[in-house]
């Protein structure tokens, strides 16, 4: 197996202090090689999403080591997190992904212009990414002109726009029906299968979790299974 | 950083017309704002101009000449003697528009009924229809013919006190040269209407009349100076002073120090009007701009969240600001010019001619539209304005990135 994209040893984050402390991860060993497609499931307040804001550098551990594309987090300061976030991750929120008063192309070409990406470059590459997902003749689509299904397939041509080393969804499905999730799912699972691209996925919808080839449960902010298949 | 500008323009501009309402609230504050500043402070400078025109064309002039110790005490030993050769030259010079003399001296104006004071002006009257308002003021009878003219004229409120009118005789009493009572009668041949202060302070007769009267030769009171632009009157007198060393030579400025204290006065009072108008706008910007920002604090998690940093996030509200206030100035400064530009043919205040009299206004305001001032005060709005807008920008810029997962919750 090759070097692991994410690395979590002993990752705990705790919300709050005193009785009040909430022990959101108590204790995290994981790891994430390149070309997974796992899943992530558990009940409401598990942590899930605490974790996942983990991986995505969007927040940092109380105590233990997390380490993204063998960059520490605990060493980095905000701005350091930011430039990690924008190079090295995608993002597929659960609702709100898209700046509403941009047109699809443009909310794909916004983080490549982050990144100081030529102009020309941009349009290009960003056409091209809406076209993998499924997306040719929607690019000056407003987000208040598409579909759920389709504003969340601009997010993840947004977020494959970059290359990332991994692209997070955090509840990518739960605003869309049974058609549309699925086809989201095929989607993703295509670009895992065709491009390489590693995905993790939390979700607690069963269809989801199917599709996946590494499950992992989580149960009161621990791993409590992790199974491939 | 400039291209980001280039980039976060077009968004900036975009996410302006997400919330119309508040937009146009924000314009109408800031547009407002700025004209009632543009407005007021070409309507003050247009008044003290005219109050300033008023009361130096009336009698002031650009500065007048005296005898050391006349301006003192105004009293017949104070006089002085006819200009000089060399002070004649320097006033007949092209830099000057005209100049005249007269006798000023303290006495009472006597009718059957009362007995006011009153200071006795002995003048030239061609000179005077030249470079004062106050012949033209006439509403009864005539103004004086020459300086040998020994009728009077007064002023309408005057002539009200001391129940006379033209053709009536009042005497006019004033210390002589010879140091005992002056007082001969003379006939009322004119009545001026001017500001009550003026009409209750002069009684006007001819130069060489007022001085056979006080038993005088030729000596005289005053010299007024008129000068065809103001703006050098420092200089002409510094010049007038080196061709009369031994007499007191003064510019309006010096003479009327209510007149330079308002001029003063309503330049610092602008100020004082932008600062209570800034504030007001301000806490409308802040308002409208925090609401604004609280709306959006998803989305601005979202950007954090992509990677965008909090100094970017920063930049882009505060444009999306400098574009809204930019607008209003740019509306405001709109409005401002054309309703100058439609008052152009002058504010007649005559109807309130008591209160324009009691500031010493004139009856008519002419209105300039001042480039420089337009410029001055839309930008120090403008940059004041994006100055108060930066605390709701931070504010956007401190958003979580972790509020854009969290959503979900
Ligand atoms: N910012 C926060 N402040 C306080 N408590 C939090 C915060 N974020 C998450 N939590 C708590 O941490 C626990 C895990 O939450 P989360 O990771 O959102 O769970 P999941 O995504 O599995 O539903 C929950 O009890 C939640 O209330
Ligand atoms: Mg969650």
């Amino acid at each position: 197996m090759s070097n692991p994209i994410v690395t979590c040893r002993g990752v705990t984050k705790v919300f709050g202090k005193g009785d009040l402390a909430v022990h959101a991860l108590a204790g995290v060993d994981l790891d994430f090689a390149p070309g997974d497609f796992a899943t992530l499931a558990g009940p409401s307040g598990s942590g899930k999403t605490t974790l996942l804001n983990m991986i995505g550098a969007l927040d940092t551990p109380t105590a233990g080591e997390v380490s993204i594309a063998g960059n520490r987090l605990n060493d980095m300061n905000k701005s350091q997190l930011s430039d990690l976030r924008l190079t090295k991750i995608g993002f597929v929120f659960q609702s709100l992904n898209l700046i509403p008063v941009l047109s699809a192309v443009e909310n794909v070409e916004f983080v490549l212009e982050l990144q100081h990406c030529p102009a020309a470059e941009q349009r290009e590459r960003a056409i091209k990414v809406l076209e993998q997902v499924g997306l040719k003749g929607m690019e000056n689509r407003r987000p208040s002109a598409m579909s759920g299904g389709q504003q969340q397939r601009v997010a993840v041509a947004r977020a494959l726009v970059t290359k990332p080393a991994i692209v997070l969804a955090d509840e990518p499905t739960a605003n869309l029906d049974s058609k549309n999730s699925s086809d989201l799912m095929d989607l993703m699972a295509q670009l895992n299968a065709d491009l390489g691209i590693t995905f993790v996925i939390g979700t607690h919808d069963v269809s989801v979790m199917k599709r996946s080839r590494r499950h992992l449960e989580m149960l009161d902010g621990r791993i409590s299974s992790d199974t491939r298949r | 950083m400039m291209k980001s500008l280039k980039t976060f323009t077009p968004l900036a501009w975009r996410n302006l017309w997400r919330n119309a309402r508040r937009t146009s609230i924000t314009l109408i504050v800031v547009s407002v704002g700025l004209w009632s500043v543009l407005f007021f402070n070409s309507f003050m400078n247009a008044w003290v101009q005219s109050s300033k025109d008023a009361a130096l064309d009336l009698l002031l002039g650009s500065g007048q000449i005296h005898a050391v110790g006349y301006m003192d005490d105004p009293n017949i030993e104070a006089l002085m003697p006819p200009p000089s050769a060399a002070l004649t030259a320097a006033l007949d010079d092209t830099r000057i528009t005209d100049w005249t003399t007269r006798i000023a001296l303290p006495g009472v104006v006597v009718s059957e009924y009362k007995t006011l004071p009153v200071t006795v002006m002995g003048v030239n009257p061609e000179a005077e229809a030249r470079i004062s308002s106050l012949p033209g003021k006439l509403v009864e009878g005539r103004y004086l013919d020459d300086t040998d003219d020994d009728g009077v004229v007064l002023g309408l409120h005057m002539v009200e006190r001391l129940k006379t009118g033209i053709g009536r005789r009042v005497i006019l009493m004033s210390q002589g040269i010879d140091g005992a009572m002056a007082e001969r009668s003379f006939d009322v041949v004119g009545v001026f209407d001017a500001d009550q202060a003026t009409e209750d302070f002069f009684a006007f007769t001819g130069l060489k009349a007022s001085q056979a009267f006080l038993g005088l030769d030729d000596q005289i009171a005053e010299i007024v100076v008129v000068l065809p632009d103001e703006a050098d009157v420092d200089a002409e007198f510094t010049r007038l002073r080196e061709a009369a060393p031994d007499l007191d030579a003064r510019t309006w400025k010096e003479l009327n120090l209510f007149l330079a204290s308002t001029d003063s006065f309503m330049g610092a009072f602008i100020y004082i009007w932008l600062g209570v108008v800034f504030s007001l706008m301000a806490i409308g910007i802040v308002n409208t701009q925090l609401m604004a920002v609280f709306e959006r604090t998803q989305e601005f998690g979202l950007l954090r969240a992509l990677g965008m940093k909090p100094r970017l996030v920063l930049l882009l509200v505060t444009l999306e600001s400098a574009m809204l206030i930019g607008a209003g100035v740019l509306i405001g400064a709109a409005i401002s010019a054309l309703t100058i530009w439609s008052l152009q043919g002058g504010i007649d205040l005559s109807a309130y001619a008591l209160a324009v009299e009691m500031a010493q206004g004139g009856n008519i305001i002419y209105m300039e539209y001042d480039p420089g001032s337009f410029v001055l005060f839309s930008v120090l709005i403008w940059i004041l304005g994006i100055g108060v807008a930066l605390w709701p920008a931070r504010r956007a810029s401190k958003a979580s990135p972790v509020e854009a997962m969290r959503y979900a919750s």
